[in-house]
């Protein structure tokens, strides 16, 4: 029943004959490997430009809000001399006098001091 | 098929591809050897640029922190007229906008210029009505520009800056270096739209912005100065005048006006006469408000006292030369007091004589005249004292009651302050602190020297008090509160050495509250058309800045 190899001194028998169905395994092992390093290769590149297309999309995004934020900085630049023009003492004075307000002629002032001493 | 070619005309065209390919083989090999760096440096070029990135210059604020000055960017309006399929309607359109006539619009459109700038800086509203328009060939390039909200408001203390956008007069000369800033420098790729790729190389050494300045002047105290000035000027249809308002207590310039003036934004319409500062450039003999001071040098000197007395007879003769008071009064037993009081010339020059030229002398550098006071301007005038070398034996007389002295209206300021606070010669400034990335740095007020003791200055307060309460200055009095002061009423030197007939200079230089003094003032109108009575103008001017001023700082009245 014990099952007989054959020996390595018998030559030619030496060498273990190909079996067909290895064979078809290595080429499908090989095909598979390969097809995986190719899609493995085309998925690294899509991811590559992918990031680097998102990349400078965001970067053109960036400078979009880069622009935003210079315009609104001038705006409000803009408005700050707008509000000083607007409260320039001069201005204030003329526009009173043109509704018809007047300068007071005297202010009267109190001394606190003796007002809290009555206290 | 090759049986017709003869074996010659092959060799000849081999040899013809293989000279063909040795010399494509050399050139490629060349560009990608010696000529390499050219040609990435061409490359580079096209994608890379390099820019100046400007430092913001810094804002000017008075000490409340209201804007006096500040940088914002306009935009400029250009122009690619191949672009702009009509002009003739494009030049309708912009011209009332632009306010510009449109023959010159479709002139400059029709120039044959392939970019040009319609108008540069344009307000934001008018830019924003171009930008309605919506013309096809027109754009937009900001530029910054100098704005300055209160118009021509302290125009002498900020200066200008100029188209090259150099500071110039003012803060904005004196502080340039400060204010500017240092530029910065970008290299960025750019896309063939001008986008900078995200990608790609960026350098970028940033600008560093100019500091701001926060100044001493107070813009209340500055409107009411200018607007008293303007009133006094009209009233006088003088040239020419300059107002100061300093607090004395530190040399801290409150308010600084000069007349003529200008607007700091439309420099190029100005008149060139307008730009000189007549607070601090400009020097003038000032007549008797000199008297203060040498009466402050006799009391310092213990050659007289407030009650010491002399017979005045009118006139006086020193160096030979009769010197008389004004009108030719004859005032017979005087004190020092009253000679304050009465404006006597004759009195100034009794106490200068006891004092001697070279005391005189000596004061009169120890109060600052002759030097520049070292105010943070530009462009300051020193004023003239003679060396007393060159003194003629009459000058003690004269120096006495300012004639033959020029001094600038800040000088005599600075000398009234220093009696105001008790004989502390201040250095005056206008620049409180200036801000930067690293924080707020503040000018510590610098006393100079003491020209003359506590006493001596307590006395003269006084003294001056009198002279307002009792004197020749009582039109600068005021309802609670106690004025030390003093007029002055100058001759104007002509050119061929004697003085102008009929034209002076009248001034009003004082302190209030003198119990107090929180604010010295000086007043100076040339050539008022009151002539002598130019005096009464000057101390109207001073009584109502002094209100409004007292008002605004809200200080309590030392009177009842």
């Amino acid at each position: 029943m014990r099952r007989q190899f054959p020996s390595r001194s018998h030559g030619a028998h030496a060498v273990p004959r190909r079996r067909h169905g290895a064979g078809t395994t290595w080429e499908v092992r090989t095909f598979v490997v390969v097809s995986a390093a190719i899609c493995a290769v085309f998925l690294l590149t899509v991811l590559y430009l992918s990031q680097a297309t998102t990349v400078a999309t965001r970067g053109y995004e960036a400078q979009r809000l880069e622009q935003q934020r210079d315009e609104l900085r001038r705006q409000n630049a803009l408005l700050e001399v707008e509000s000083a023009r607007l409260d320039s003492p001069a201005r204030i004075e003329a526009e009173a006098r043109r509704i018809g307000l007047v300068r007071a002629a005297a202010v009267p002032v109190f001394q606190a001091e003796p007002i809290a001493a009555k206290r | 098929m090759t049986e017709g070619i003869s074996r010659s005309r092959l060799r000849v065209l081999f040899a013809l591809f293989a000279v063909a390919t040795l010399l494509l083989s050399l050139r490629v090999g060349y560009w990608q050897t010696i000529g390499r760096a050219a040609l990435l440096e061409g490359a580079t070029d096209q994608i890379r640029s390099e820019l100046v990135v400007e430092a913001q210059r810094g804002v000017i604020r008075d000490r409340t922190g209201a804007i006096l000055a500040t940088t914002v960017d306009l935009r400029s309006l250009y122009a690619i007229p191949k672009r702009i399929p009509d002009h003739a309607a494009a030049a309708a359109k912009l011209a009332p906008v632009l306010a510009t006539p449109a023959a010159t619009i479709r002139a400059a459109l029709d120039s044959g210029a392939e970019w040009l700038y319609l108008k540069r800086r344009l307000p934001e509203p008018v830019a924003r009505a171009v930008d309605a328009l919506a013309i096809p060939g027109l754009g937009f390039e900001p530029e910054p520009k100098r704005l300055y909200p209160n118009d021509a408001l302290a125009a002498h203390v900020l200066g200008f800056v100029n188209d090259d956008g150099v500071g110039q007069y003012g803060v904005e000369g004196a502080y340039d270096k400060v204010l500017r800033g240092v530029p910065g420098r970008l290299v960025v790729e750019r896309d063939p739209k001008d986008r900078e790729l995200a990608l790609g190389l960026r350098t970028a050494v940033p600008a560093k912005n100019g500091a701001d300045l926060v100044l001493t002047i107070d813009l209340v105290v500055q409107t009411a100065a200018e607007q008293a000035l303007r009133r006094a000027i009209e009233r006088e249809k003088a040239p020419s005048g300059s107002i100061i308002v300093l607090d004395p207590r530190d040399g801290a310039i409150l308010a600084l006006a000069s007349w003529p003036t200008f607007d700091p934004s439309r420099v190029a319409a100005a008149d060139p006469l307008s730009l000189q500062d007549r607070a601090v450039s400009w020097t003038f003999e000032p007549g008797s408000t000199m008297k203060a001071v040498t009466i402050a040098a006799g009391i310092d000197k213990h050659v007289v006292t407030p009650t010491t007395t002399y017979e005045d007879k009118g006139c006086t003769v020193i160096g030979g030369r009769r010197l008389c008071n004004a009108q030719g009064k004859v005032y017979g037993t005087t004190t020092v007091t009253q000679i304050l009081e009465r404006s006597a010339n004759a009195g100034a020059v009794f106490v200068a004589s006891k004092l001697g030229q070279d005391p005189l002398y000596q004061y009169l550098r120890a109060f600052g005249f002759g030097d520049p006071t070292g105010i943070d301007l530009a462009a300051e005038a020193s004023g003239a004292v003679r060396p007393l070398a060159e003194w003629y034996p009459v000058d003690v007389g004269t120096v006495a009651y300012g004639q033959g002295i020029a001094v600038t209206p800040l000088q005599l300021a600075m000398a009234y302050a220093a009696i105001a606070n008790g004989g502390t010669l201040y250095r005056p400034y206008v620049v409180a602190a200036t801000r930067d990335a690293e924080g707020e740095h503040r000018t510590a007020p610098v006393a100079i020297r003491s020209p003359i003791g506590a006493d001596t200055a307590d006395t003269l307060r006084t003294m001056l008090v009198s002279t307002v309460d009792k004197g020749i200055a009582h039109g600068a009095s005021l309802p609670g509160y106690s004025v030390g002061g003093k007029t002055g009423t100058a001759q104007i030197p002509s050119d061929d050495g004697r003085y102008v007939d009929d034209a002076y200079i009248s001034s009003f230089a004082g302190f209030v509250p003198a119990s107090d003094p929180h604010f010295a003032v000086v007043v100076v109108l040339e050539r008022p058309q009151t002539k002598l009575l130019g005096t009464v103008t000057a101390m109207q001017t001073f009584h109502d800045l002094a209100t409004d001023v007292l008002r605004n700082a809200r200080v309590q009245p030392d009177r009842p």
